[in-house]
């Protein structure tokens, strides 16, 4: 607690602890502006939206937005023709990723760390821990195109590298998959350093006792110290949940059909559409021009882009929401944001 | 029920978990042999870090020796897993499992090992009983809102709901208060009694180790200096060390110079116990083994006096030529600053000036 409860009609307490309060305000009011305005830009005019000074509510309200939305995810009329497949297909595509990645990572995460603070001891422990630390310390961009080779020709990056022989090690295709976008994702090591900080805490003797009692490895960790680790398990599937909902640039690397990616990124390359509609051929041009006359005469702008942010950002939303109780008691293991 | 045989264990820890941090070039047990006859306590003491909680999970299996043997019932167990040992252990910090209830730290021993539910209920009622009154309501709660010493009976209860071969008991009681603490020890003693279940029980507490322990062994930086009865161990030490390990107020241990026959401690003169060769030799006396206010004693300068009135008996703390004396004397000691003290020469140990050897000991007490 930051300020005892005792003393607190101090008048110098008093006024640090409404200065506490009106700062902490205004950070929520700075967090929570973007989503107003998302919201609120949904309800606007196709027109109020363009307009040169932004409005703060909408003044003319009108559900245009949504409406046009609901056409793109039946596929159909001009704003349907936007994306060569209906809303829903890329959303179904989402769903279908980050449930993989939640499905394979977090148990092997949380077995990873687990086997590291309370099976592997002594050295072999600390060297293993510092091995999956480090991933961490790797930049994004400096693994991507490694991880672009390894999904090229999965599971031996360079299939060629032994033909000396003549031989060739085999490749599973997974390239273009969404395999491709998950297994890259199974381990992540930041969930992996928040398992192993928890599982640390809980003590050597309780895991010894089950052992005495005649309880498995296995049967230990399903027993015992799962039921214990509810809210780690709550904080890392949020951020795994997040992460996995959210990401753009990998699904973009690896993906080369448009009916495979996600509706992050489908989302992305629609708003690039209306900031930079254009084409070399006359003919495309003409027509791509005639169809954005036409989303645009049916009042739809950013208002549109605005209603599919709002779509995409509701998952994570339920999954806080459903998690919150868990990710409030887990949230000082998480330490941060 | 199970004859235990510990035979020339030795275990090093590697680097990173060694004593204290750092590398710890001595083993954390070197060479300890023990034999655990069938349904015997064994108390095992000695300051913390002497080893006495890994041979304990040597026993149990939760750690491999680097050498020598765990044999229960002439079977050799030591690559057996702790899981296949069917011993039963009850830790310091009681080490139940936070997420079930009473009930269910007692029902997973039955769980894993695919016994019936039925089963599983109807051990642990029959376990309530045997821990007497109130145990069954504990079994209702969840382990958090347990207080020490409840806990510590469920997790006792724990142990004996599986009827195992053998108990090992790691500082049980360490973490109750003064009272519970006293009251625990005779419980868990009169369980021990009735179960006739052979038993390892480590503490730190000598006290203790004297009340539970049918023998207690005596270990030090990895060895086990003595095992014997507390009168081998009080009357007969094997060394300096048990000398002044085992008894409280400890034994006072003053130099001494032999010459024909006679001792010179701190100015006087006394016949020694048993012809000692001649030179710096060190005795050590017992508390009760001083007579006070005799004219041909040492001088001895008091500092306080801790009357006990249970025992009838007060200590008189001082110092003989600089070295701390304790002397029980009867309740009524007068309080002064100054005492003439002599000590019963038929109960004096005699030891090396140098090493821990043990020259004489005075055997036991002839009570009757």
């Amino acid at each position: 607690m930051l300020f005892p409860r005792v003393g607190r009609t101090h008048p110098a307490l008093r006024i640090a602890w409404w200065a506490t309060v009106a700062f902490l305000v205004l950070g929520i009011t700075l967090h929570l502006f973007p989503f107003y305005f998302m919201l609120i830009t949904s309800f606007k005019s196709g027109n109020e939206v363009l307009s040169q000074t932004p409005t703060w509510w909408p003044h003319d309200p009108t559900v245009a937005g949504w409406k046009l939305v609901f056409d793109i995810v039946e596929g159909n009329s001009a704003a349907g023709q936007l994306m060569s497949e209906p809303l829903w297909v890329y959303m179904w595509n989402s769903v279908q990723i980050t449930f993989w990645t939640l499905l394979l990572g977090i148990p092997i995460t949380a077995f990873a760390a687990y086997a590291n603070s309370k099976l592997q001891r002594g050295r072999m422990a600390r060297y293993s821990f510092l091995f999956f630390i480090g991933t961490l310390m790797m930049p994004a961009a400096l693994t991507l195109i490694p991880s672009y080779l390894l999904t090229r020709n999965w599971p031996f990056a360079l299939p060629q590298a032994p033909s000396v022989g003549g031989t060739e090690l085999p490749t599973f295709g997974i390239w273009n998959t969404h395999w491709a976008v998950v297994l890259p994702m199974v381990f992540n090591a930041f969930n992996y350093l928040l398992f192993k900080g928890f599982f640390d805490t809980i003590p050597d003797s309780v895991i010894q006792a089950a052992r005495v009692d005649g309880g498995s490895e296995f049967n230990i960790f399903r027993r015992i110290v799962l039921p214990m680790s509810v809210p780690v398990f709550a904080v890392t599937i949020w951020t795994s949940f997040s992460g996995a909902w959210d990401q753009f640039l990998w699904p973009l690397v690896v993906m080369q059909d448009d009916a495979k990616m996600p509706a992050s990124v489908m989302i992305y390359q629609l708003q690039e559409k209306f900031i930079q509609a254009g084409s070399a051929s006359d003919a495309e041009a003409a027509v791509q021009s005639q169809q954005l006359q036409e989303i645009l005469g049916a009042g739809m702008s950013w208002n549109g882009l605005m209603v599919l942010g709002i779509l995409q950002s509701i998952p994570v939303f339920v999954a806080f929401i459903v998690c919150r109780e868990y990710l409030l008691r887990g949230i000082k293991l998480r330490g941060l944001k | 029920m199970a004859r235990i045989e510990v035979e020339k264990i030795v275990k090093r820890y590697s680097d990173v978990e060694g004593v204290g941090g750092a590398r710890s070039a001595r083993p954390a047990l070197d060479t300890v042999s023990l034999d655990i006859a069938d349904g015997e306590t064994i108390a095992i003491v000695g300051s913390s870090g002497c080893g006495k909680s890994t041979l304990l999970k040597i026993v149990a299996g939760l750690e491999q020796p680097d050498e020598g043997v765990v044999r229960f019932d002439g079977e050799d167990v030591t690559a057996v897993r702790p899981q296949a040992r069917g011993v039963g252990m009850v830790f310091q910090d009681y080490a139940l499992y936070p997420s079930m209830k009473g009930k269910g730290n007692l029902a997973y021993y039955f769980q894993v090992h695919g016994r019936t539910e039925e089963e599983a209920r109807a051990r642990a009622q029959e376990t309530a009983d045997r821990m007497g009154i109130g145990f069954e309501q504990l079994l209702d709660q969840s382990t958090d809102t347990l207080s020490g010493g409840q806990q510590q009976r469920v997790a006792i209860a724990r142990c004996i709901v599986r009827e195992p071969r053998l108990f090992l008991m790691d500082e049980p009681i360490c973490n109750l208060d003064a009272k519970l603490r006293e009251s625990t020890r005779v419980e868990i003693r009169k369980l021990l009694r009735k179960f006739g279940i052979s038993t390892l029980y480590v503490t730190h507490d000598q006290q203790e180790a004297v009340f539970m322990g049918d023998r207690i062994a005596v270990m030090r930086g990895g060895r086990i200096e003595q095992i014997g009865t507390f009168d081998e161990l009080y009357y007969s030490p094997a060394n300096l060390f048990v000398a002044t390990f085992i008894g409280s107020p400890p034994m006072t241990v003053l130099p001494a110079i032999a010459s024909g026959g006679l001792l010179t401690v701190a100015g006087a003169e006394w016949p020694a116990p048993v012809p000692v060769p001649d030179g710096p030799v060190r005795i050590g006396i017992r508390p009760e083994s001083w007579f006070t206010g005799r004219g041909d004693g040492a001088l001895m300068t008091v500092s306080h006096i801790e009357r006990i009135p249970t025992e009838r008996a007060a200590f008189v703390h001082g110092q003989v030529d600089g070295v701390p004396v304790v002397v029980a004397a009867p309740l009524n000691q007068p309080d002064t600053a100054e005492l003439r003290i002599m000590p019963d020469m038929g109960r004096v140990y005699v030891f090396a000036a140098d090493g821990e050897q043990c020259l004489h000991t005075p055997g036991p007490l002839d009570l009757f």
